[in-house]
């Protein structure tokens, strides 16, 4: 095992705990609560077996809703992440461009900052959507989205900061 | 099955996010009552359209069966129908039970037609189906004509578009009785020639069968009174009449059978020998 893996190991199950016991605290502005686990689905290596990839965001939104007492749209959300993370891969680097093995790897800023909000703002639509699961709530998912994404961009930027080499 | 293990290998990615995607939403539906409402809401709906295509599928392929059971109970009516009517036969029908000696079958019209001077109905029902001759004809809304024949299968009528064929009718609000007949031109276009003059009859009056034929029971709604032409010094007016149902055009009838006929045929006979 490598270090690169065991950094990764580590992560999951910080966040795992981080996310329902200090971020789920926060509660900016009365409701906003960054979700900072999708920090993982960030730093998992881009070359790596999708399959693989798609159960561990499922553990992860299922340890999430589990230890928040949430019914079930962390794992929806993030499963669906996961299964589409390719994708956003794609758009964000560009279909012709060298795609990075990691994204701590890639120096192309505007790149990054790229993936960090599809990356985020589809898990966070999706996010309120499954909470909210109604179209009578269309605007406040949409406000929802965008704020609590604003914050999760912020802290996840941050963080990914001091897993660079 | 090769084949269908290379596609799941081609496509396990998309097998496995659906898989846990189930998964994951069975795990909301158990967690969240809010959630459930809105499955089963979704739940019932889908199933409430299949349901509706399913229904409307089985009921195309069973109308044929619902027709017969229709035509059945419409025959069981009609009998009580004309089981209604009748009691103005009998004053005393309150107290002791009135009799009704007919009896109804149904049939469909196979031949019609009014083009001759005498013209003839066949019907898909024969003795098999418990037809006899001389029994009556009648639709929905007015008389057919009378049984002459019967085959194993098949009955021939006299159509009452026949120019010896002659009903007895009685109007509705008045007594006075006599006798329709075709005027062999279009057939709805019929004629009473012995009325009575110094019976009350105006334009529009409603005529039905007169009982006294023994062949048809009292009450059957035939036509209405279109014309007057009265009195030709002797007495009867005549009268034109259209008919309410074109009995050319009918698809299915009934066959009544007057079970008391042989005894008034037989009584008669002692009578007038």
């Amino acid at each position: 095992m490598t270090r690169e893996n065991i950094v990764l190991w580590a992560t999951f199950l910080a966040l795992l705990f981080f996310q329902p016991f200090v971020f789920n605290q926060f509660q900016l502005f009365g409701s906003i609560n960054p979700l900072v686990y999708l920090l993982f689905l960030v730093l998992y290596p881009f070359d790596q077996e999708q399959a693989l990839f798609i159960v561990l965001g499922f553990c992860l939104g299922l340890g999430i809703d589990f230890l928040g007492q949430t019914a079930g749209a962390h794992t929806v959300a993030t499963l669906t992440t996961a299964f589409v993370r390719p994708k956003l891969i794609r758009y964000a680097y560009g279909s012709t461009a060298e795609i990075p093995a990691r994204y701590i790897d890639d120096s192309r800023t505007f790149n990054n900052f790229l993936f960090l909000v599809f990356l985020i703002t589809f898990h966070h639509f999706l996010y309120f959507i499954m909470v909210y699961f109604s179209w009578d709530a269309l605007g406040l998912i949409a406000n929802n989205t965008f704020f609590t994404s604003l914050f999760s961009l912020l802290l996840i930027s941050l963080i990914s900061r001091f897993y660079s080499k | 099955m090769q084949r269908i293990l290379n596609a799941l290998i081609q496509f396990r990615n998309v097998v496995l996010y659906l898989l846990l995607l189930f998964i994951a939403l069975v795990f909301i539906n158990g967690n969240s009552e809010f959630h459930k409402t809105i499955f089963s809401r979704y739940g019932f709906y889908v199933s409430q359209r299949f349901q509706s295509i399913n229904h409307k599928i089985t009921y195309f392929f069973s109308l044929s069966e619902v027709n017969k059971k229709l035509l059945e109970e419409n025959t069981t009516l009609k009998a009580l129908e004309l089981q209604n009517n009748s009691i103005a036969l009998y004053p005393d029908a309150l107290t002791q039970k009135a009799r009704f000696p007919f009896k109804v079958v149904g049939a469909n019209v196979i031949k019609n037609g009014f083009l001759s001077q005498r013209n003839y109905v066949i019907l898909g029902r024969g003795k098999a189906g418990g037809i006899q001759p001389e029994m009556a004809v009648i639709s929905k809304n007015g008389v057919v004509g009378l049984v002459q024949d019967v085959s194993e299968n098949y009955s021939n009528v006299i159509s009452i578009l026949h120019e010896d064929m002659k009903i007895n009718v009685r109007l509705k609000n008045n007594r006075a009785f006599g006798s329709l007949a075709w005027k062999g031109k279009h057939p709805q276009d019929f004629q009473i020639e012995d009325i009575v003059t110094s019976a009350q009859i105006r334009v529009g009056d409603t005529l039905i069968t007169g009982g006294m034929s023994s062949y048809f029971p009292v009450g059957i709604p035939l036509g209405k009174v279109v014309q007057l032409d009265s009195i030709q010094l002797d007495g009867y007016y005549t009268i034109d009449v259209k008919l309410f149902e074109d009995p050319s055009q009918v698809q299915y009838v009934y066959l009544i059978e007057n079970q008391d006929r042989e005894e008034i045929k037989d009584i008669n006979q002692k009578k007038n020998p």
